[in-house]
């Protein structure tokens, strides 16, 4: 029998979420919700949906989803997440989960009380090379626990639409989210950190303007942010957010005492580092070929799984939402840790906390 | 001084979308005809320089008030609404997404008009679409396109938010005719060119892998130079009589797809590739085709609904434009491809 679910807040990311549960299979999307009740009828008409709401406890108390997706901008997350639990409705937040990691953890509890699922859109963990990296980390490859971790994340700001709406008006929800532009786009290079630091992080952060925000009238929002972090084992992190590094990094790289890996999420790659020695000249030969064969291999990979209709543009998406539904079905373990969610919140709480005592005033 | 209008210069006009490729053309049309009494719409982020270069040539158009603000706030459209008589909406959002586009038209617009019936004057709303609204899936390959066509059902098939965003534009101007007395014109202007926008219509093809890819074979194209474009927007906002009707904007003289791309070419040298407009079509049916069996994994960018629409090619009128507006050709198209071409040199 198919899951039913329901979307509240039917903005751009909504689409993605009917596309990529289409594709999951073993769903039906019942109803969708928006308080701009036009919104909700454009994508209801859309995609043939019969539930259109402009009141989530109505659509909750009419619809009765088995699942909620809440895709409305952050500051809606909390409030409307703890509805739908309390209403009996397993919920997938979108990213960020909440504004504050306080707010995190009461939903995880209510989640825990209500014997409900809970999960967060952090869909790029689910990209194939990323599950491959699991796989590799589980097989023991690292040869240890991580001691390293380094993540990349890149907004391109060439295109200005994104960000000129949210320069042009201090009331847009991005304004008013406490990191601002940094809280709307960096959970995800947060969330892949968030899964190998325990829960004892000490963190550093430092963050500034770029002269292309500058020259966009940036006023006070920042869009240059780099990161240290420390956890109890010992593990270290760094972090680094950048909408001008050019060509944009995307990318995971993860060191453990034997081997380490690097993920490049922009052209789904995954590397692996083996330690090794080579004698004299060898060295400068051999390990840039060995290299050169694991990206060959990766190229091959992904050209293949495209003829075959495995790759596909929002994979991650796909996979998180399939076993989201899964985990309801089965009555198994969310897609993703409730440890981890917090943890990527807490991080996030601390990194705004920092840089927003380094404004002048405060 | 211009008589016979439903508006004097002394009542307030909104022009939205005024600093955009065609709103300041607008803009120039109404201040010279003496209508300074207007009160100019931009977003908080737009640089003015096009704008301000106009209102500078014209001395009296310190009158000419700058409002800034953003459509999808209630409080901002009932700011640039207040005691309007005449509102020519030309604001139109670009973004990608179907929801973003149905923000940036549809939403933006039904704050507009409730803005216009609450705190304006108003006399009558004049809405731009465009073409793009046009269903041709069904029409004859070089069939007559005027105002009475179907309209696009499936503007997610054919992938194209832009239209979308359109269509549920004009569908709320029209229910808001229907149900609130409002009184309105909807103007769908062709292709629009002219300096400021040096892209080609996908029309004429597209720029895609590094070169040119001519699609458009030696289709009639229906286009209007900005500046007659503009003329027809200020006629419809202007004339008594016309409330209620929409026209199709094309000029008189309009150009084959291969001719226009000649000329271009001509200004700016680049490579260009023919694509025969079967092996358009096929491909077209080919890549929707692929798009449905594999859920999507390319994006719809092709489909027989497109093609169709852009380059299976139709012939246009100008009758009802010139017949209801009185509208002319004011800028021929040889001079008009010269303003358009200069701007490659």
């Amino acid at each position: 029998m198919n899951l039913r679910f329901a979307i509240i807040g039917c903005g751009k990311i909504a689409d993605q979420h009917v596309q990529a549960a289409q594709r999951a299979g073993g769903c039906e999307l019942v109803a969708v919700c928006d308080r701009e009740k036009l919104m909700a009828e454009q994508l209801a008409e859309r995609f043939k949906i019969a539930g259109v709401f402009s009141d989530a406890e109505e659509m909750l108390e009419k619809v009765r989803p088995d699942a909620v997706h809440i895709t409305t901008p952050p500051l809606g997350h909390f409030p409307l997440a703890k509805v739908c639990l309390e209403r009996g409705a397993n919920v997938y937040l979108e990213k960020p989960f909440t504004v504050t990691a306080d707010e995190a953890r009461e939903l995880v509890a209510l989640a825990e009380q209500k014997k409900l699922r809970l999960t967060a859109g952090h869909n790029y963990q689910f990209t194939s090379e990323m599950m491959e990296m699991r796989r590799q980390v589980a097989s023991g490859f690292l040869g240890g626990a991580p001691v390293h971790l380094e993540s990349h994340w890149a907004y391109d700001l060439s295109d200005a639409t994104y960000v000129a709406p949210i320069l042009g008006s201090k009331a847009h929800w991005v304004r008013q989210l406490p990191g601002q532009l940094f809280h709307n786009l960096i959970s995800h290079g947060i969330a892949r950190l968030a899964e190998f630091l325990d829960d004892d992080v000490t963190i550093s952060a430092q963050a500034h303007q770029s002269g292309r925000l500058k020259s966009l009238g940036g006023q006070e929002v920042k869009d240059e942010l780099r990161v240290l972090l420390r956890d109890g084992k010992g593990t270290t992190a760094f972090f680094c957010f950048s909408t001008q590094i050019k060509p944009g990094l995307n990318s995971f790289r993860i060191c453990g005492p034997k081997n380490s890996m690097l993920i490049e999420n922009g052209s789904g790659s995954i590397i692996l580092n083996r330690a090794g020695s080579h004698k004299s000249y060898l060295a400068y030969v051999l390990p840039p070929l060995k290299i050169a064969r694991q990206y060959l291999h990766n190229a091959r990979k992904n050209f293949t799984d495209c003829l075959t209709g495995k790759l596909h543009q929002d994979f991650g998406m796909k996979e998180l939402i399939a076993r989201f539904h899964a985990s309801i079905r089965d009555n198994s373990p969310p897609p993703i840790p409730y440890r981890e969610i917090v943890l990527t919140a807490r991080i996030m709480d601390e990194i705004f906390s920092q840089i927003r005592s380094e404004e002048p005033g405060r | 001084m211009s008589t016979g209008f439903i508006v004097s210069p002394a009542d307030k006009i909104l022009v939205t979308g005024s600093n955009g490729f065609i709103g300041a053309r607008v803009v120039e049309n109404l201040l010279a005809r003496g209508y300074f009494n207007l009160r100019c719409f931009v977003r908080p982020s737009s640089k003015l320089k096009k704008l301000q270069t106009i209102l500078a040539r014209f001395p009296a158009a310190k009158a000419v008030e700058l409002v800034s603000g953003d459509l999808l706030s209630r409080e901002d459209c009932a700011r640039a609404v207040k005691d309007a008589s005449v509102l020519i909406h030309l604001a139109a959002g670009f973004d990608k997404s179907f929801a973003g586009a149905f923000m940036n038209s549809a939403l933006a617009t039904r704050n507009l008009l409730d803005a216009f019936l609450e705190s304006g004057r108003p006399r009558r709303f004049v809405n731009v679409s465009s073409f793009a609204v046009y269903s041709n899936l069904h029409l004859e390959r070089h069939a007559l396109l005027d105002e009475n066509c179907p309209l696009e059902t499936e503007p997610q098939a054919r992938n194209d938010a832009y239209g979308f965003g359109k269509l549920k534009q004009e569908q709320l101007v029209r229910e808001y005719g229907a149900q609130r007395g409002l009184k309105w014109v909807i103007l769908r202007p062709g292709m629009v060119y002219g300096p400021g926008k040096p892209d080609l219509s996908g029309r004429v093809g597209i720029n895609t892998f590094g070169f040119f890819i001519h699609m458009g074979g030696s289709n009639e194209l229906p286009m209007t130079f900005v500046d007659n474009c503009a003329e027809a927007i200020v006629l419809a906002a202007l004339k008594p009589g016309v409330d209620g009707e929409i026209f199709n904007v094309v000029d008189d003289e309009r150009l084959p797809a291969d001719e226009f791309l000649a000329r271009c070419k001509a200004a700016k040298n680049f490579f260009s590739v023919p694509a025969p407009y079967p092996l358009v079509k096929f491909g077209c049916a080919l890549w929707e085709d692929f798009f449905n069996k594999r859920q999507g994994q390319l994006p719809p960018v092709f489909n027989r609904r497109r093609c169709a629409a852009e380059w299976g090619g139709n012939t246009y009128t100008n009758e009802k434009l010139r017949r209801l507006l009185g509208w002319s050709q004011k800028i021929s198209t040889g001079d008009a491809m010269k303003l358009f071409t200069a701007q490659y040199k």
